[in-house]
């Protein structure tokens, strides 16, 4: 398991959307969530998820980015299959084809499309905001709108720690074939997490104790090492992104005509292949990631 | 010493870790002076830790069990006082080089006390500038913490614990998981900033030939008890009382006891203590 | 004539990234040494000896254990012939009980049920481990874990022991514990390789002493040899044990024959030169 590192973090660069503040980035991909939760629009969600590839071309993020949704797409693909056959929408609902033992359904497919576009909407704006910003500054502005400083800490020690665990297993778990170990089952692999929560407990401890000495959690004023300053683009695109949202929330409420679930319809032929190709992709991905974890 | 001041003044302290039946320390007392650099000897288990963490009042704070008597640091009671209070006097750094760190830069890392004590953000550059320097890690604000040696690693928590200015700075083995050349930068940091910072520096350590040569006293914990408590001269002399204890002197000065008891050759009236002086003996003699 | 059990022809590895870790190492070991293999971190030292239980497999060159090529074997098949105890016992305990940990090397190893527990207890006396049976690990004292991590390899009956940094960080007389265990190991038959800082440790129990510096082996011999020779010790960055260093300046000041590595032999040699 030695490659599999949590690929989501800084890349840096400069680019345009590097050098906006993280507050707007943070209230864009805020944005992004409320609109997308508010409406299953295909239009609405695809030009979001168009906008959001635009940006990603803007900041050079293309590799990193499609590295994270080589993993998650596929597993978001389920949602296709399971939801055209049980839909989570309200009755009635329309078959279109019968497949074995289940039926497909027209609002199923709508349905799992569209949660499909809204989750990959949302991933790829909070993707943009955390590539594209240095993981301090994003809390030094979170601090700043009242986020508490521990909280904020927590975060930033969880960011380093991820990384450190991962080579402590990968460690353990040659200490363990070192003894002999068999099998790469998940059961063989399981003690070896012990060792690794341990000294996790071992260094949080010893960490809280260091600390402490360098008087950390003292009441008073907290002063900060990194500044982040707002300029006057930032304030822009942060009005901008207050105004869209606001904007577009009202379009949704207002126009009925932008719910499709039941007049947009799939063709019988149409139904099956998403089905089986979501299912096919899923499983593909499935195999590829057993094999490569189970070769470790 | 007698004009200096006490920096430390342990009164009959005496500590029992909740989970644990036997006191980790019985009935210690103990004064340190302004300047002084001291090593405290022992086996593992012997109380070191527990003591140096009552100094800067993690233990009672932080850490539950039975306290009697008293610990002043720079005059404050530690019953009275946490660990927050005392970090703006006494500094602590630990045996495991990257358990101290949490920060994503080297800066951050050091700025993190300053940001609690609400130092102005202007002034935390040269203070991070000075830090750095102090300890031989000039330029590398902007390096992860997590990439440097284990040397490296420990001067960097050597200048977290500086940036906070502190009179005091107790090291808890800082050299146990280093390699040769970072133990050598600790010891040559540890020394200059007693010699010129004139900061006093409490460590505990294994290594007795080094104790040797930079402590101007030595303390022998055993059994949670203050055993000896004098100069490298006069404590390592005890050689074979140390022995009994399980703790070895530098080998110059197992060196003379030996041909003493063995061959009644006397090399000079005080057993060497360091290389250097067993070098000089022992040339004039032969 | 002792038959190499740990044979390095040409050995190279290289890191992903391009990192040279060690180039054109060549080392012959034969069965009952005690070996020291020393350098500052980044030297390759840990690189080398983590090809004698397949670890690491190298990227140029041949590593062969008892005659086997390492480069068809998995690590848990070498684990029968080496025992690679790791300088950080935390990363390899995880059972419940002392006894447990004793249990799981030989079990993997397939060993029966009956043997399994006569080398526990063998384990247990060896080690002197009686009190701490039925502790949990994690109960136990840092330095009592380390010989509890020494005693669940010894348990497996390897031909040979690596041991990673086993005296690093113990106090004094956790540290002789270790210095006479080294000589049961090899009085019982076993191959001992150390990679240690300690130079007490190098001077007083090793047979031979193999140094490395920028990925190459740059000496292999013994420890006298290496010590007294002053450009490969600076060069290295590594300290003499200050009665070898006493003699040399002596030595250097025409005052003494030669180096002497532990105490006594120093008391020896000065008390014919100084007479009272």
């Amino acid at each position: 398991m030695n490659g599999v590192i949590i690929p989501i973090t800084m890349v840096p660069g400069h680019s345009l959307v590097h050098r906006v503040a993280p507050l707007p980035k943070l209230l864009w991909a805020l944005g992004v969530l409320i609109i997308s939760f508010s409406t299953r629009n295909p239009v609405i969600l695809g030009s979001i998820i168009v906008l959001g590839l635009l940006l990603v071309s803007i900041s050079n993020i293309w590799k990193p980015f499609l590295r994270v949704i080589a993993i998650l797409f596929p597993i978001l693909l389920t949602l296709i299959v399971l939801q055209s056959v049980a839909p989570a929408f309200p009755r009635p609902w329309t078959p279109i084809v019968a497949f074995g033992p289940f039926t497909i359904y027209q609002e199923g497919i709508y349905s799992g499309v569209t949660m499909v576009m809204r989750a990959v909407g949302m991933t790829i704006f909070a993707l943009v905001a955390i590539m594209t910003t240095h993981p301090s500054d994003l809390f030094v502005s979170l601090q700043g709108i009242g986020m508490p400083y521990v909280l904020n800490f927590i975060l930033t020690m969880t960011l380093q720690l991820i990384p450190i665990l991962q080579k402590e297993f990968a460690t353990v778990l040659s200490a363990q074939k070192s003894r002999g170990l068999k099998g790469t089952g998940f059961g063989a692999v399981l003690p070896s997490m012990v060792p690794v929560f341990v000294g996790a407990i071992e260094r949080v401890q010893q960490l809280s104790i260091s600390l402490e000495s360098r008087a950390f959690g003292s009441s008073g004023v907290k002063t900060s090492y990194r500044s982040v300053r707002m300029g006057f683009k930032d304030y822009i695109l942060l009005a901008l992104g207050f105004a869209a949202t606001a904007a577009t929330i009202y379009w949704i409420i207002v126009d009925k005509s932008l719910d499709w679930s039941r007049t947009l319809l799939f063709a019988p032929w149409l139904a099956i292949l998403l089905v089986s190709l979501a299912a096919l992709g899923f499983l593909t991905f499935a195999l590829v990631a057993l094999r490569y974890v189970l070769a470790a | 010493m007698d004009n200096a001041k006490p920096v430390i003044e342990i009164e009959n302290l005496s500590f029992t870790y909740s989970t644990a039946d036997k006191p980790a320390l019985k009935n210690i007392s103990l004064t340190i002076y302004e300047g002084e650099y001291v090593a405290l000897l022992g086996l593992n288990g012997a109380g070191k830790t527990t003591l140096q963490l009552c100094l800067n009042a993690v233990i009672p704070n932080m850490i539950v069990g039975e306290k009697e008597g008293t610990v002043k640091t720079m005059g404050m009671d530690t019953e009275e006082y946490p660990p927050r209070e005392l970090a703006k006097v006494i500094g602590l750094v630990f045996d495991n080089p990257e358990f101290q760190l949490s920060q994503m830069s080297v800066a951050e890392e050091i700025a993190l006390g300053l940001e609690n004590l609400g130092v102005p953000t202007e002034e935390m550059h040269k203070i991070i500038k000075d830090s750095l320097e102090a300890v031989g890690l000039s330029g590398m604000e902007l390096r992860s913490p997590f990439e440097l040696s284990g040397g490296q690693q420990q001067r960097l928590s050597i200048a977290s614990a500086l940036a906070m200015q502190p009179h005091i700075l107790v090291m808890d083995e800082p050299t146990s998981n280093v390699d040769p050349i970072g133990k050598e930068e600790v010891f040559a940091v540890a020394a200059k900033l007693n010699k010129e910072n004139k900061i006093t520096v409490i460590m505990a350590e294994h290594e007795v030939e080094v104790m040797a040569a930079y402590a101007d006293r030595i303390i022998v914990m055993n059994d949670g008890e203050v055993v000896f408590n004098g100069t490298p001269v006069e404590v390592f002399s005890n050689v074979e009382l140390l022995e009994k204890i399980g703790l070895r002197v530098p080998q110059v000065t197992e060196l003379a006891h030996l041909l003493k008891e063995k061959h009644n050759i006397k090399l000079a009236d005080q057993y060497p203590v360091t290389i250097d002086q067993a070098e000089k003996i022992l040339k004039q003699r032969l | 004539m002792a038959d190499a059990i740990i044979v390095c022809e040409d050995l190279w590895h290289v890191y992903p990234g391009d990192i040279l870790a060690l180039q054109e190492a060549n080392l012959k070991i034969n069965a009952g040494e005690i070996v020291g293999v020393i350098g500052q971190n980044g030297s390759g030292k840990t690189t080398l000896v983590k090809h004698f239980n397949g670890l690491l497999k190298p990227t140029r060159g041949k590593v062969r254990i008892k005659g086997k090529d390492t480069n068809g074997m998995r690590i848990q098949q070498l684990a029968r012939d080496v025992g690679y105890v790791f300088q950080n016992p935390n990363h390899q305990l995880f059972a419940r009980t002392v006894e447990a940990e004793l249990e799981f090397g030989p079990r993997n190893l397939g060993v029966s049920e009956e043997e399994i527990v006569e080398r526990r207890e063998k384990a247990i006396e060896f080690f002197k481990l009686q009190e701490l049976r039925l502790l949990h690990p994690y109960r136990i004292g840092f330095p009592l874990r380390k010989l509890v991590g020494m005693a669940s390899i010894y348990t497996m009956r390897p031909a040979v022991f690596i041991l990673d940094e086993p005296t690093t960080g113990q106090d004094n007389v956790t540290t002789r514990t270790v210095y006479r265990l080294i000589r049961q190991l090899r009085d019982e038959g076993a191959t001992v390789v150390c990679v240690a800082h300690d130079m007490i440790l190098l001077a007083e129990v090793v047979d031979r002493m193999v140094v490395l510096r920028d990925a190459r082996i740059i000496a292999d011999a013994k420890p006298k040899e290496v010590f007294s020779n002053r450009e490969l010790m600076q060069s290295t960055h590594l300290v003499p044990p200050q009665v070898a260093e006493l003699s040399l300046r002596l030595m250097t000041a025409g005052k003494f024959p030669g180096i002497e590595l532990n105490v006594s032999d120093m008391v020896a040699g000065l008390a014919g030169r100084l007479g009272k």
